[in-house]
């Protein structure tokens, strides 16, 4: 190890003193690490159907779908944007912009409809 | 204000007795640890786990937190970006927790053979229990902690703040986060997790907007908006504007407020060297090496040629002594003569004397003289008939046949192309003729016709392209299921529905004969486009391009424009400084737009202020005196809070769902990104905390039921 890494004590040590077990005991190398629950799986292992729906848990909290009406920008620029292109399905606010758009590569135009997620994936 | 990592060793861990708590903020942007009582956490850090390898020693190390990327050289990070425990705000990985506490006792000083301290650990808004016992679990066992407690770490930041005076008791939390946003009641200070409300936006999803949206504007510099510089970016200049679409129609319209607001970021760069143009002097030199260049190959090929025709010419002398020999000496002595010089007959000699001739006369540049037998003679077994033939005269005469039939097809296309040749020369001295007579009409006559070949060819270049559009989407444009312009497309849709007609049940005998698979052929798209018409229109308006050029000074050729301009256009002329000039104009009000509208990045739910009215309505006693009292003390804590604008914005919005004339007043925390652990250290220092926590025999004994029922009771303080 160089001597400016050991100075700055970057990496984290092996053998730490007031662990019960060490790290490289308890995942071994070269094993196959365990596979952890995502938080979907999580939330299914859950199981919050059983119980009365009333009392707030992790799936009751989320917050529904906006009542406003949604206000439409220029996926370009972020002016107001009344009209949207039916070729590549983006909204733009005027006719510089829609030449611009018109002049995009295509992966581009895939990028902005991601953020958006409108993009349209092909699995 | 970026944050700023504490990692310092801390050395007073012995300090402690056994029973100071030691309070953790478990938060998915940062890490924050420390000991109970204490205004502020000992260590800070950035929670993610690096795991890159070291370049010479192939070693597997991990790198905790975010470090100086000087040292960071030292290792391979291809295959080790940064890895968070998080999935969404709950821990999950807990592998990685498990490095990220390592490194934190680690730094907080910890010896000895086990963290003898009860802990007290943030945790999100009911978080399942899962992921409660596998911390519980890491806990206990792997650390030796003797108990454990868990809190939610708005509420900790809500009731410090109360206790402080800056809310009241009675209030709506609202806690943008790092990777979601919380909406919290309180009723006579505790926390109403019934009408708690939770969005899936925060810092990151703001972070990763403008991170995308800079590098779509700037594809050039992409590499360099890394995720860091990016979040700095954010919290330097990203403000929340008070009312989005004025805003945006002021940047419109380009007024002088619009430019003042517009941040730019000039990044280095370098103009690159200007070449003078080359001076007189440099033309006139360059000219005399290439004609000495010339001079000196043309010196070499007649070299060559000399010392060739020399070669010959002795060949030939040699021959024709050869042959003067022959005719000396007699005729049963010319087969071992002859063994002696490598020929065999008189023959091969005479005629290998008869090309070396030819040669000769090429080489020195005449005409060679094609000796030509007779024509009588070669084609001398023609006129015979063929019964009166020999098989070997027959063969001969078939090689003879054909000899002729090839040098008459040979004469006639000479002759044509002679006269197509002439043809032009007279075309050529007509048009000159016209050219001077008249130069002006003359230019005019091949410029129109010259704007109307052009427009012929890309009218044709039109319609093939969107030939292919309206082919493939049915939906566009006018050409509807009934209107196909083109004669091909007619006949296509002809041949698609004979093929695809169903002439009822058991008669489809398409095939069973080999020539209806032809029908394919046809009906397919490549082949129909007759490439003869453009070709001819391309070769002529290439002519006419040219002979413009020559006879017009003015003449500019136009060039296709519009359609066929790709991104590499603007990359033809060369970059100037502006193009290393990253300007934020509209980003800065954008992005921290998204909290109030997910819509933009299409995460269907509500915006923040929006929340607040969702969470008024799910309380479960429906009373305005409550929601009055609510309204009055909205409390703003949370690091995304800290965007400008955000606390007039939140006021506007939650005016338009509440009913008119009630109080409305939005409070921020005093320090949004401490205050939740400056809250937990005060609640883990108060004597009635360690009735609050479970200890590893209940967890033990209990099992999950301990986890699932714990709720931290906040009305102590």
């Amino acid at each position: 190890m160089e001597k400016e890494v050991i100075q700055a004590e970057l990496v984290l040590p092996n053998k730490l003193s007031f662990k019960r077990v060490q790290m490289n005991e308890k995942y071994p190398k070269g094993q196959p690490r365990g596979r952890w629950k995502h938080l979907k799986q999580i939330i299914q292992a859950e199981n919050y159907q059983n119980y009365p729906p009333d009392e707030p848990n992790y799936v009751n909290i989320e917050s529904p779908p906006s009542m406003h009406p949604c206000k439409r920008i220029c996926d370009i620029t972020g002016y107001e944007a009344p009209y949207y292109d039916p070729r590549t399905n983006l909204r733009y606010a005027n006719a510089e912009i829609f030449k611009q758009i018109r002049s995009l590569p295509n992966e581009h135009v895939q990028r902005y409809l991601a953020l958006r997620n409108a993009a349209v994936v092909l699995k | 204000m970026p944050f700023i990592s504490k990692i310092q060793r801390q050395t007073d861990y012995r300090r402690f007795p056994s029973s100071t708590p030691i309070v953790i903020d478990n938060g998915a942007s940062y890490f924050r640890i420390g000991w109970a009582g204490e205004p502020e956490p000992r260590v800070i850090f950035r929670n993610i786990v690096q795991r890159p390898r070291h370049k010479v020693t192939g070693e597997t190390v991990t790198i905790v937190g975010d470090h100086d990327v000087a040292l960071l050289k030292y290792f391979d990070c291809t295959r080790s970006g940064p890895r968070s425990a998080f999935d969404n705000n709950v821990v999950y990985q807990f592998e990685i927790m498990e490095y990220i506490l390592d490194f934190a006792f680690d730094r907080l000083g910890a010896d000895g053979s086990k963290i003898d301290h009860p802990i007290l650990i943030t945790e999100c808004v009911c978080n399942p229990s899962q992921s409660r016992s596998k911390m519980a679990e890491l806990l206990f066992d792997t650390y030796g902690v003797p108990s454990i407690a868990y809190g939610v770490d708005a509420v900790f930041s809500y009731k410090y703040n109360q206790h402080h005076g800056v809310c009241n008791k009675d209030g709506l939390a609202i806690c943008p986060g790092f990777m979601t946003t919380h909406v919290i009641p309180f009723i006579d200070g505790e926390p109403e997790y019934k009408g708690c409300c939770r969005t899936n936006i925060g810092g990151y999803h703001i972070t990763d907007y403008l991170k995308q949206l800079i590098s779509l504007k700037y594809p050039l510099h992409m590499a360099r908006f890394t995720w860091e510089k990016v979040e700095d970016l954010k919290m330097e200049h990203c403000y929340i504007a008070p009312d989005y679409m004025s805003e945006a129609r002021m940047f419109q319209n380009g007024t002088k407020e619009a430019e003042d607001k517009t941040r730019s970021w000039q990044l280095p760069w370098v103009p690159p060297p200007t070449e003078e143009p080359p001076s007189e002097e440099m033309i006139a030199e360059k000219a005399a090496r290439k004609e000495k260049a010339g001079q000196r190959l043309r010196d070499m090929a007649e070299a060559k040629r000399s010392i060739r025709i020399n070669e010959l010419e002795n060949e030939s002398h040699g021959l024709g002594f050869l042959l003067k020999q022959l005719e000396q000496v007699e005729d049963h002595d010319i087969q071992s003569f002859l063994s002696a010089t490598g020929y065999i007959s008189r023959k091969e000699v005479e005629s290998a004397l008869v090309k070396v001739k030819q040669s000769l006369l090429k080489a020195k540049g005449e005409q060679a003289e094609f000796e030509e037998k007779p024509d009588t003679e070669r084609f001398n077994l023609l006129d015979k008939p063929d019964h009166e033939c020999t098989p070997e005269e027959l063969k001969l005469k078939k090689k003879q046949l054909f000899l002729k039939t090839t040098a008459e097809g040979r004469q006639r296309a000479k002759r044509k192309r002679h006269e197509e040749e002439q043809e032009r020369e007279r075309r050529n001295q007509q048009d000159e003729q016209r050219r001077l007579k008249n130069p002006e009409l003359y230019k005019e006559q091949l410029r129109a016709k010259y704007n109307d070949l052009s427009e012929k060819v890309e009218q044709r270049k039109r319609l093939k392209t969107s030939k292919g559009h309206t082919n493939g989407n049915n939906n566009s444009g006018n050409v509807g299921r009934g209107e196909r312009l083109n004669p091909e497309q007619r006949e296509r849709m002809r041949l698609l529905t004979t093929a695809a007609f169903d002439r009822g049940k058991g008669e489809d005998t398409f095939g069973a004969r080999d020539e209806d698979w032809q029908l394919y052929k046809l009906m397919s798209k490549d082949n129909d486009d007759d490439d003869e018409g453009p070709d001819v229109d391309q070769a002529e308006l290439a002519r006419l391009t040219s002979r413009l050029r020559e006879v017009d000074p003015t003449f500019v050729p136009r060039s296709d424009n519009g359609n066929s301009q790709s991104a590499e256009a603007p990359w033809s002329r060369p970059l100037t400084e502006e193009d290393y000039r990253i300007d934020f104009g509209v980003e800065r009000f954008r992005c921290p737009e998204i909290l109030f509208r997910p819509n933009w990045i299409g995460i269907d739910q509500a915006g923040l202020d929006e929340m607040a009215g969702v969470s008024l309505r799910r309380l479960p006693s429906k009373d305005t005196e409550l929601e009055e009292r609510l309204t009055s003390s909205i409390f703003l804590t949370g690091g995304s809070s800290l965007f400008p604008g955000m606390s007039e914005r939140l006021e506007a919005g939650v005016r338009m769902i509440t009913p008119c004339g009630s109080p409305i007043r939005v409070v921020k925390a005093l320090n949004p990104t401490l205050d939740a652990w400056r809250g937990a250290s005060a609640y883990a220092a108060s004597p009635e905390f360690p009735s609050q926590t479970f200890s590893k025999q209940d967890y033990y004994e209990k099992g999950e039921d301990i986890v699932r029922g714990y709720q931290f009771q906040y009305h102590v303080l």
